[in-house]
């Protein structure tokens, strides 16, 4: 009797996972690609997505998303990263400087289908210039931003400004559904579902934290992309995500580690590709000193240590970092020794009249002479007269393993000079409350920077203390200059006072930049084509990530005649399932088998 | 006497834990964070004047004093109102973050850990049994390694072993990110994904349970009492079965049930590995961008889950051994 039920049991448990196996046997077959298979270009990122409202948004991974489901006014070239056409077709100065006529395409329409007109964009610019959103540092001096005709407005400015060749780095946005806000609810718009730009790509579903994906728009006017999705997936295991993309996984990683990037050079099918040095790590310096004249900054509850607010002590900590010694044991030669604030392949930079080198020796000097010496013998240097150690709390980022190593040597080749350091590793979001707060020594962070340096300038400017300046550096000097490159009648006026601004930071060292670093790429290249020949910009550039997108237009697979030749990343079952199956059957035998025996036994005890 | 009582006293008990619970997780987020205000401010990037700021506040209920805080605070809670995440997921509600995630955890933690313990206690009863057996050596062996290997190193060994070199498994997430599975399609793409993070923990914690259930069997079997079971001429098999292994289970049932209510905790480490989107990886990027909602909801989850498991336990006790019941 109860055989019988156990064996009626055990036959209903076999015919279950006979069914689930037969069935799943036929679907994973219908997965298996076929002609009409969509096309489905993956990337991998570490780095998660919080907002798709450019009003709030900081990461990179946002920054893509929006790029690609939004246009600029005026784009990028390919080559140089000049201005050139967008949704705007010309652009025109009047005589006295004050007045551009900006006209449109009529051709575009949005997402949902609306047609895109003037009003878009004179809404979007003055929402960001009259609210001084995110985004202001690009409308200077405007006075006012109207609609003259369908497609045609004017941007009147109270002085004379080529700012709108920057261009202006501001994503245009639907007033039909952007304008139905008050500024509250604009701030807080969570902009997903129906994200609607007027971009090549629209973001259509989002897994927070897991993935994201974005579906080519047909109607685009710049012509349809050729890959019919991109999807972003987030690792939390950088390992796991280069193995991934070595198993065709994935199609694309930005942003690799060196050594996960080293690893992944000469692998068959895979190609990797050195981007240009567009960003930089500096070690700042606190510059909110205590009794600061300027009525703007308050600086009295800052934490900085008084020897730092001394020009002579930074400039000695400067001569003490062999910064060579970095680029090549910690980037492994993927940088360049960091001199100025805008990097290398940005067509603003300059180099430094005079270039501060490794010298430990004159470190040594310009501290004795200073007065800090180390007036009761346990090696470490003291304030003039006697007074507190010279010994910094040095904050490096949890979340950057160059930074963090760089930080350590630092910390030895201050030890030579008789300075002291704590290290305290922190996470992102504690060091941005440590630095608006300044409540630091010394920490490294860094700044990924723009075609158009405007941005990263206005970091350094007095009013941005408390919000994006690394430092609260205060210079009157500085900030008239800052001004003055926007009005600049023209480029070479504009270069000239850029270049004696980045002179100035390197001279006042409110910070010190240590090094810029190679954005480092990898592709599926058995896989994928129109990466390679599009790299953006000239000679130097991006697989990816680019300013003005280029391969998100022209990534194809390289059998595009069939795409049947071309499996579409891991849709198929793989034989794990089996292993995993086989292995869950022979369990359930082994216990039922085991529990049965048992139990015969028991009966007959 | 009786069970009866018994049962209302670990209920009465459990209630007066869940009370000191809420309290303090009221309070440590209260003493954590000195201006949620300005937190709020911060990671949602919104400028706001004195007045809005105190308007928020008003709006928050910060401004009431706190023991009235607390009373809104438990009556939020008991209503299933955890707050708003600041961060992970800015503008959704605590408790739709925790509902999405917990049950890809209890599916993953839950069942590995019901295989580690079977396993682990098949293993040790038999080691215990056998001692010194072949299979008995082996397993020893397997398990000191195991247990004492950081869970995420065997994990990667593994990621390594079967993605890399063996091309079986895919290498992180719960589920692909193309290709949109449905019905038994799904349910196999899903446990695909899962098969790795999955043996990992299983393997990691049957040496714990192993190790117990061995060495308490040991002890047992050298009681008085079995030697009197087998003079009675009572046939092996039994005198395992009914005799020693069910007094050898209690400190089992101790470890087993504590890692029960630990398995809504997630598997940080392990689920980091594999990105798979549980609990665990829920509370590492709270911690890490400072969430503090979804921090004081996931700990609000995680001692209860533990309170339940050790309730479940004191009852269980009391089945196994009579004589916890009677006491006291």
């Amino acid at each position: 009797m109860k055989g019988l039920r156990r064996a009626v049991a055990g036959v209903a448990v076999a015919g279950v996972i006979a069914g689930l196996v037969l069935s799943s046997s036929a679907l994973a077959q219908d997965a298996s690609p076929t002609p009409d298979e969509e096309i489905v270009f993956v990337a991998g990122t570490t780095n998660d997505m919080r907002t798709v409202n450019p009003l709030r948004a900081f990461e990179a991974p946002e920054f893509e998303v929006m790029d690609l489901n939004y246009d600029l006014l005026i784009s990028y070239s390919k080559d140089d990263l000049a201005a050139v056409p967008s949704l705007a077709t010309e652009w025109a100065q009047s005589e006295d400087g004050l007045t551009w006529e900006i006209n449109l395409r009529d051709d575009v329409t949005w997402h949902d289908g609306e047609p895109f007109t003037a009003n878009d964009v004179v809404y979007t610019y003055n929402l960001i210039a009259e609210n001084e959103l995110s985004g202001v540092n690009y409308l200077p001096f405007t006075d006012s931003i109207e609609v003259v005709g369908d497609y045609t407005f004017t941007w009147t400015t109270t002085e004379p400004t080529t700012a709108p060749l920057t261009p202006p780095y501001i994503y245009i946005l639907p007033e039909h559904i952007w304008g139905e806000m008050d500024l509250a609810e604009v701030k807080k718009f969570k902009n997903y579902p129906n994200m609607i730009g007027t971009g090549p790509f629209q973001l259509t579903e989002w897994e927070k934290g897991q993935s994201w994906t974005m579906e080519a728009n047909p109607d685009y006017w710049g012509g349809a992309p050729k890959i019919d999705k991109y999807i972003v997936r987030k690792y939390d295991n950088e390992e796991a995500m280069v193995t991934a993309l070595r198993e065709g996984e994935i199609d694309y990683i930005g942003d690799l580690s060196i050594d996960l990037f080293e690893s992944l050079e000469g692998v068959e099918g895979i190609t990797t590709n050195v981007g240009p040095e567009t960003a930089f790590a500096q070690m700042s310096f606190p510059q909110c000193v205590p009794d600061s004249p300027d009525a703007d900054v308050d600086c009295t509850s800052t934490t900085g240590h008084p020897a730092l607010y001394d020009h002579d002590v930074r400039l000695a900590i400067v001569y003490a970092i062999n910064k060579q010694e970095i680029v090549n044991r910690v980037l492994q030669g993927y940088g360049s020794v960091g001199t100025t604030v805008i990097p290398p392949y940005n067509r603003w930079r300059v180099e430094p009249a005079e270039l501060i080198e490794y010298d430990p020796a004159e470190a040594n000097r310009i501290l004795d002479e200073a007065g800090y010496v180390d007036t009761n013998s346990d090696g470490v240097r003291n304030m003039p007269g006697g007074g507190d150690e010279l010994n910094f709390r040095f904050y490096l980022r949890s979340e950057s393993q160059e930074s963090t190593t760089a930080g350590e040597f630092i910390a030895g080749w201050l030890q030579d000079i008789g300075i002291t350091t704590e290290i305290k590793s922190v996470t992102d979001s504690k060091l941005t409350d440590l630095y608006i707060a300044n409540d630091f020594d010394l920490y490294i962070w860094g700044w990924g920077v723009e075609p158009d340096p405007d941005f990263q300038l206005s970091t350094y400017t007095t009013r941005e203390c408390g919000f994006w300046s690394d430092t609260c550096y205060a210079n009157p000097e500085y900030d008239a200059l800052y001004e003055q490159q926007q009005i600049a009648s023209s480029i070479e006026e504009r270069a000239a006072i850029i270049d004696e601004m980045q002179q100035i930071i390197y001279d006042d060292i409110p910070e010190t930049v240590l090094y810029n670093y190679n954005s480092l790429e990898a592709y599926d290249s058995a896989e994928w084509t129109g990466l390679e020949e599009n790299l953006s910009p000239k000679p130097q550039g991006f697989l990816w990530q680019q300013y003005g997108r280029h391969t998100a237009l022209t990534v194809v697979p390289l059998a595009l005649a069939g795409p049947s030749t071309n499996p579409v990343g891991d849709t198929g079952i793989s034989a794990g399932v089996w292993l995993g199956l086989i292995g869950a059957i022979a369990l359930i035998v082994v216990i039922v088998a085991l529990v049965r025996r048992g139990r015969s036994e028991e009966d007959l005890a | 006497m009786g069970s009866g009582r018994f049962l209302l006293g670990k209920a009465l008990q459990a209630v007066l834990t869940l009370f000191f619970i809420l309290t303090f997780n009221f309070f440590l987020f209260r003493v954590i964070t000195d201006d949620p205000v300005k937190l709020l401010t911060r990671t949602q990037g919104v400028e706001l004047s004195e007045e809005q700021q105190q308007q928020l506040k008003e709006d928050l209920g910060l401004l009431k004093p706190l023991p009235q805080q607390f009373v809104g605070y438990l009556g939020d809670t008991l209503r299933g109102d955890l707050g708003i995440s600041t961060f992970v997921a800015p503008g959704e509600s605590v408790t739709s973050l925790l509902s999405g995630t917990l049950p890809k955890t209890l599916i993953l933690v839950g069942t590995s850990t019901i295989a580690s313990v079977t396993l682990g206690l098949v293993l040790g009863i038999y080691g215990g049994w056998k001692r010194g057996r072949a299979l008995d050596m082996s397993s020893m062996t397997g398990s000191l390694v195991l247990y004492s290997m950081p869970e995420f190193v065997l994990g990667i060994l593994l990621l390594l072993l079967f993605t890399k070199y063996l091309h079986l498994f895919p290498s992180g997430g719960y589920k692909s990110v193309q290709g949109n599975f449905t019905g038994v399609a799904y349910v196999v793409d899903v446990l695909n994904h899962m098969v790795l993070p999955w043996i990992t923990l299983t393997l990691a914690y049957i040496g714990e349970y192993y190790l117990v259930m061995r060495s308490s069997l040991l002890d047992v079997l050298g009681e008085d009492y079995i030697t009197l079971a087998r003079a009675k001429g009572i046939r092996e098999k039994f005198v395992l079965r009914r005799h020693a292994v069910r007094n050898a289970l209690l400190p089992s049932v101790t470890l087993i049930a504590l890692s029960f209510g630990f398995i809504l905790g997630g598997a940080i480490t392990v689920e980091l590995v594999f990105s798979y989107p549980g609990l665990g990886k829920l509370s590492f990027d709270a911690l890490n961008q400072f969430d503090y909602p979804v921090l004081q909801g996931i700990f609000l989850v995680f001692s209860v889950a533990v309170l339940i498991a050790n309730l479940a336990a004191d009852l269980l006790y009391g089945y196994l051994d009579p004589r916890v019941r009677t006491s006291r």
